[in-house]
């Protein structure tokens, strides 16, 4: 079995889904979509670079954010194929996203594509960090804590904010703003201050804007524990193994979740649900 | 405490550090709190307004409690700049002494936010940044400065309150930073409790309160309803003084049963 980029599907299980049950029968897609994914060029964001591909339609354009300007050519590299084949469009643009430059870089980059005839604008709130580990009472450094939340709570907003303008909401463009959340934007976990916090306001951020903005379809993805850069310094850092699984597993499911689209904008779901 | 024991009346030798002191909510938990507090207690109030921190301070003095000892000290601080918590952590240190057996910390000081605006509109970093920076990073920074300089030690009780709201919870159209920024203390003032069984947290919801923030709410919310909703509010009489929920809050503190960690709500008493 194929999917619509002649991707082979065959029994293999996802977490819990099989690949074969991601395919929809009706030929759904993407569509002929502008898709942005932050923090693109490593982990998670890699993988759904690689996922999304299947189900873009011919004339969709791909935008991978992130610092990394090596990685991101890599990265084009390997999905050159595909981007060929499906007659995708997909552009890196190397952007630091904490700073509103880079926000500016990208929403610049994304304007240039939005004379084109798409009917889809997917953005992928990936870009994160973990930040340090530690005790609450050692984060007394209001510089370094501001740090911390303007990379993973205003840079999504702004960014965000950027994109809804470029693309304005009009009849016959579908519009989906993906956040990549965490088990801890719910569950508070001993010395995961930064991270939960951070967690827990995007998740509120994000609902917001899906009760104000009825005309786009907000998902927050708790993807679980992952085989990622991030997740190593996590062991590294507390001694902690999640028994984290491969990217492709969850980044598959996130593609169910947006083929589907049935989910109620603004909700939370955690990979272990899908 | 067991059922058979008597809620606390007071709430001891107490050093209170409380933000956005000069009025609103945070005035009124100044008032109450001299009146709850034992002779040989300090407060140190934080706020923008020197002029404000003075009359509170003067009002203070006359008090009863004032007149019997209580020691207030103001700090003329912004909590979103790097010197202002400094300075709030400097005079807590001072205002300390041995005797005291109970510090308490109020993170009440916060902004709304520009709620004439949706969420598409928050195109400027520096804005969202400025407004986490007081509303967020500040309370996470002061408490933890507290913490470190009054560290756990035997006969010395320990609580942290963090003002907090139905927006915590709910999300509101047209206040996407207020909820955010609610939505974020109380899931660090939870880790909090979860990391230190010791101190006593509490995330409490005071209601809609009759307040300046409860007027810019009433005459700048951008979304319809909402907005209707406060000015109906206001027309009906159901906005709650500071005083009404203070005590609540008051009887929460005494009676000390709350689950540390928890979302307490004025409406939920």
């Amino acid at each position: 079995m194929q999917t619509p980029c002649g991707m082979e599907v065959d029994e293999t299980l996802y977490g819990n889904i099989r690949m074969t049950d991601v395919i929809p029968t009706d030929g759904r897609t993407l569509g002929r979509c502008i898709c942005i994914i932050t923090g693109a060029s490593k982990g998670f964001g890699r993988a759904l670079a690689h996922q999304v591909c299947c189900w873009l339609k011919p004339g969709s354009v791909l935008l991978l954010v992130a610092r990394s300007e090596t990685l991101l050519q890599e990265l084009k590299e390997e999905l050159k194929g595909f981007a060929v084949e499906q007659q995708l469009l997909v552009n890196c643009i190397v952007a630091d996203l904490s700073t509103q430059k880079g926000v500016n870089e990208a929403v610049r980059v994304a304007r240039l594509e939005s004379e084109k005839e798409n009917d889809h604008v997917l953005l992928i709130n990936n870009a994160a960090s973990l930040g340090d580990i530690s005790q609450f009472s050692s984060f007394t450094d209001l510089d370094v804590v501001n740090s911390y939340m303007s990379l993973n709570i205003s840079s999504a907003l702004v960014l965000t904010a950027g994109m809804l303008q470029v693309f304005p909401r009009r009849p016959g463009l579908r519009w989906t703003v993906v956040n990549l959340s965490s088990v801890f934007a719910t569950e508070a976990l001993p010395s995961w201050v930064l991270y939960c916090t951070a967690k827990a306001a995007r998740k509120m951020m994000f609902s917001v804007l899906a009760v104000g903005e009825p005309n786009v379809r907000v998902l927050s993805y708790s993807p679980g524990p992952l085989d990622t850069g991030m997740q190593k310094d996590i062991l590294r850092m507390t001694g902690v193994d999640n028994h984290p699984f491969p990217c492709k597993d969850s980044a598959v499911k996130l593609m169910k979740l947006l083929l589907d689209d049935d989910f109620a904008s603004g909700t939370h779901i955690d990979f272990f649900s899908v | 405490m067991s059922s058979t024991e008597l809620t606390r009346t007071d709430l001891g030798r107490a050093l209170c550090i409380i933000t956005g002191a000069s009025r609103g909510f945070g005035r009124t938990v100044a008032r109450e709190m001299s009146r709850l507090v034992k002779p040989g207690s300090a407060l140190v109030l934080a706020a923008r307004s020197a002029d404000d921190l003075r009359a509170l301070k003067v009002e203070l003095a006359e008090s009863e409690a004032g007149r019997a000892g209580l020691v207030v000290e103001c700090v003329v601080a912004d909590l979103g700049e790097v010197g202002g918590l400094e300075s709030v952590v400097r005079a807590s240190e001072e205002a300390f002494s041995e005797h005291m057996d109970h510090i308490i910390l109020f993170n009440n000081a916060a902004s709304l936010g520009d709620v004439s605006r949706y969420t598409q509109s928050f195109t400027n970093m520096a804005e969202v940044d400025s407004y986490l920076s007081l509303n967020v990073s500040s309370s996470l920074c002061l408490t933890a400065r507290v913490l470190q300089a009054f560290p756990q030690r035997p006969g010395v009780r320990r609580t942290v309150v963090n003002i907090s709201s139905l927006c915590a919870l709910q999300p509101f159209r047209s206040w996407v930073l207020y909820c955010t920024g609610k939505a974020a203390r109380d899931m660090m003032f939870k880790v909090l409790a979860e990391e230190e069984p010791d101190l006593r947290v509490l995330n409490y919801a005071p209601g809609p309160l009759d307040t300046a923030m409860q007027t810019e709410a009433r005459f700048r919310t951008a979304d319809p309803s909402l907005r209707k909703s406060y000015l109906d509010m206001f027309a009906q009489s159901q906005l709650l003084s500071c005083e009404t929920s203070c005590a609540k809050l008051t009887k929460l503190l005494l009676e000390d049963t709350y689950t540390s960690g928890a979302h307490v709500d004025f409406y939920e008493l």
